[in-house]
């Protein structure tokens, strides 16, 4: 590693959907609101592309939290949304039984222009990132 | 530096300094520097504007001598310039997805300060470097698209968006929700600054749509529905025509949103408006003009002599919080309305040059006479005599009915021209300069998926690189429904419109990105959990192959089908399938490179 840059602590992974929460974050940039650094938005078509092992490889590899950033019902691929909820159900239950706190992972539906919303969503899972630490598999 | 991995692609990364815009935030030299330690990137580089020529060049050039295979540019959001990138890449005789895009402006120098956002700008980088060591050539999908287009709204941007596109050949229905084509134009006497009358301006138009074959006119509808993607939309319309409804169906490959605007309407009692028919609107003064038949050398207003017109300008424009009223909806309109000021003077010269005994006060904040032939207008309203006075925001003119006058009104204002001296001024007329505000149309925008902007007006992809544009695919705009705008300039954003249209459905096929799912044969087991987890039906298929001699089932695409969305790669137990262009594997080597801080991937 660089000498130059430090290690980062409790990361967030955001899987911004392209047609809704992508452009909502640009939408963020474009009004200059500072949220924490320690956001991390990857660009997806439709988080439905994600299995369960996905996310617990993320926390796995180190992420302290993960938000879905979805279109929610506005899902342009019809039926994906729920197909996603349903799997992150799964992901829930998993997370559950190896004693996982729930919060780490979030669903959410943000728009292209809600800013309030994502820096809302932003904001409290940094919060609790900072509180948690990084994950830590006891089973 | 480490060796690297020859089996590896060669990537290039090309990080911009945006002017400033990235560069006064992340520091993009040590970028450069850790980005030269990543895997994979061969080479890294700067530039002020990467987008412009010489950036371009940059990228060109490393990839015509073979120094790069890969190309990864850091720069603003990728709605901006990605497909700038990719057709540099495209010149430079490569395939342009080969490209990953690292969005360090809007999601890092905008949001982020010092060295937590250059820290973060090298992640994104190393992010970006890490799915293009993965990226593959690919070729664009083919979607056969209808000549045909929808523009939405029958005012002059509407209609000249429609002529400019029936006169490329390509059909057109024009549906507009009155039952008069014009919109405001309609209500529009002599056009600052040239002075054409704007009923003559309409009738030329209108000639020209009401004979043009290519253009069907709908008047009195309703748009219910609004389905379909680029090039295959379906517009479900309800008709008005002699007491019944009629439905209609259009099947159109572009939309154009021309939807216009309308006048600020003061709020009872703002400057006396709603209380004295004597305080008028400018929209009710091009009215008085426009059918004036008074002879004598003074303005006579249903048979009154008008000696003194005070013009309040900014009326309903600038709002500014705790001076001005909002509406019920606790909106106030911030924005400048841009045309009153030379609409107001126009007026005046009128005024002035037909009845030089009315005398003519104009208050206004600032006089913003933006475009060409418009300051004229004010040097010749100096020259007509009209006074004028200035007023700031928190000390507006105060309009007052008095007793003892022969003026029924006097306008008390704090003058900032002469050191805010107090001056009442006696008027028998009062107008106000009420601007434009955007039209309702946010049935239309949620049904559409369309951004509307903070001051309610729609919002296009960029103000100045995709002033036409709407982030959906063959959707566009024009006119006032975007922003204030004169008849002159509505006709640009038309033709404009026009153009962008008619170039996307010009051919009769759109060419889309290749983003969709591949099947690699050589792991699908055909176990079939991919096709039930498909959401578009007909999308994913078994088939029968043969290998080896022995008749077995696989997985097979049908690419113009697919959605895309990566529904199948989830599920499949081999991880024989995915999303070209946006594949999980390149997603998990994206977050490795983030959890290892963009090193040692």
């Amino acid at each position: 590693m660089s000498p130059q840059a430090k290690k980062q602590e409790n990361k967030i992974l955001i899987l911004a959907t392209e047609t809704c929460a992508y452009p909502g974050a640009d939408s963020v940039g474009q009004a200059h609101s500072t949220y924490p650094a320690n956001t991390y938005i990857l660009r997806v078509r439709a988080p439905v592309l994600f299995p369960e092992s996905f996310y617990f490889d993320c926390f796995k590899k180190g992420i302290s939290g993960i938000i879905v950033m979805s279109c929610g019902e506005e899902c342009p691929y019809e039926g994906a949304f729920t197909a996603m909820a349903k799997r992150l159900d799964g992901v829930y239950k998993k997370m559950k039984a190896m004693e996982l706190d729930l919060k780490r992972l979030r669903l959410t539906a943000i728009c292209t222009v809600c800013n309030r919303s994502f820096l809302n969503e932003v904001n409290q899972m940094d919060k609790l990132v900072r509180e948690l630490g990084p994950p830590i598999f006891k089973k | 530096m480490t060796e690297k991995n020859t089996d590896n692609k060669k990537v290039g990364v090309y990080i911009c300094y945006c002017g400033g815009n990235i560069s006064d935030h992340v520091d993009v030299e040590e970028v450069k520097k850790r980005a030269e330690k990543m895997p994979n990137v061969v080479v890294a580089r700067t530039n002020m504007f990467m987008c412009s020529d010489p950036g371009q060049e940059l990228i060109i050039n490393d990839l015509k001598s073979g120094k790069i295979d890969r190309v990864v540019v850091a720069s603003c959001a990728p709605s901006l310039h990605e497909a700038t990138f990719r057709d540099a890449i495209k010149r430079a005789g490569s395939n342009p997805f080969i490209y990953e895009h690292a969005n360090i402006r809007e999601q890092v120098s905008w949001v982020h300060h010092g060295e937590p956002a250059t820290d973060k700008a090298t992640i994104l980088i190393a992010s970006a470097a890490a799915k293009a060591n993965l990226l593959t050539p690919l070729d664009p999908i083919r979607v056969e698209a209808k000549k045909h287009t929808t523009v939405i709204g029958g005012g002059i941007a509407g209609i000249k968006t429609a002529i400019d596109i029936a006169q490329t050949g390509i059909n057109v229905a024009l549906i507009e929700k009155s039952s008069l084509l014009g919109g405001q134009l309609n209500n529009l006497d002599k056009l600052a600054p040239s002075g054409e009358k704007a009923s003559e301006v309409l009738q030329e138009l209108l000639d020209q749509i009401l004979t043009h074959k290519s253009i069907t006119i709908h008047t009195d509808c309703e748009i219910e529905a609004v389905q379909g993607y680029v090039g295959n939309f379906s517009l479900s319309i309800s008709k008005k025509s002699d007491n019944k409804i009629e439905k209609l169906n259009i099947e159109t490959g572009a939309i154009v949103m021309a939807t216009g605007a309308i006048p600020y309407i003061p709020f009872d009692g703002e400057f006396g408006f709603g209380q004295h028919e004597q305080v008028i609107t400018l929209q009710n003064l091009i009215q008085i003009l426009k059918n004036n038949k008074s002879t004598g050398s003074i303005l006579e207003v249903n048979g009154k002599r008008i000696r003194n017109i005070v013009m309040i300008h900014c009326v309903g424009s600038r709002q500014i919080p705790g001076i001005h009223q909002p509406k019920e909806d606790g909106k106030l309109n911030e924005y400048c309305s841009r045309t009153c000021c030379a609409a107001m003077l126009n007026a005046s010269n009128q005024i002035k040059e037909n009845f030089p005994a009315t005398r003519i006060y104009e208050m206004y904040r600032d006089i913003r006479t933006y475009g060409r032939g418009q300051e004229e207008l004010y040097t010749q309203a100096s020259a007509n005599k009209v006074v004028f006075m200035r007023y700031e925001a928190n000390a507006q003119p105060e309009v007052s009915l008095t007793r003892d006058s022969d003026y029924p009104f006097q306008v008390k204002v704090k003058d900032s021209l002469t050191f805010n001296e107090e001056m009442d001024v006696p008027a028998d007329l009062v107008v106000l300069a009420t601007g434009i505000e955007p039209d309702d149309v946010s049935g239309l925008a949620s049904m559409m998926k369309l951004p509307i902007g903070t001051d309610k007006f729609l919002l296009e992809v960029h103000p100045k690189l995709r002033p036409v544009e709407f982030p959906i695919t063959g959707i566009f705009l024009a006119g006032t429904c975007q922003a204030p705008m004169d008849v002159g300039e509505a006709c640009n954003a038309a033709g404009a419109a026009a153009v962008k249209a008619s170039a996307l459905l010009r051919k009769g096929f759109i060419e889309l990105d290749p983003f969709v799912a591949e099947v690699n044969p050589n792991k699908c087991q055909g176990h079939g959990a991919c096709i039930e987890a498909c959401l578009k039906e007909g999308a994913l298929t078994l088939v029968e192959v043969d290998i080896d001699g022995k008749t077995v089932k696989r997985a097979q695409v049908t690419a113009a089908m697919c959605l895309g969305c990566g529904a199948c790669a989830a599920v499949c137990p081999e991880k024989a399938i995915d999303i070209n262009g946006w594949a999980l594997k390149q997603y998990e080597d994206m977050v490795d490179a983030i959890v290892s801080d963009g090193f040692a991937v």
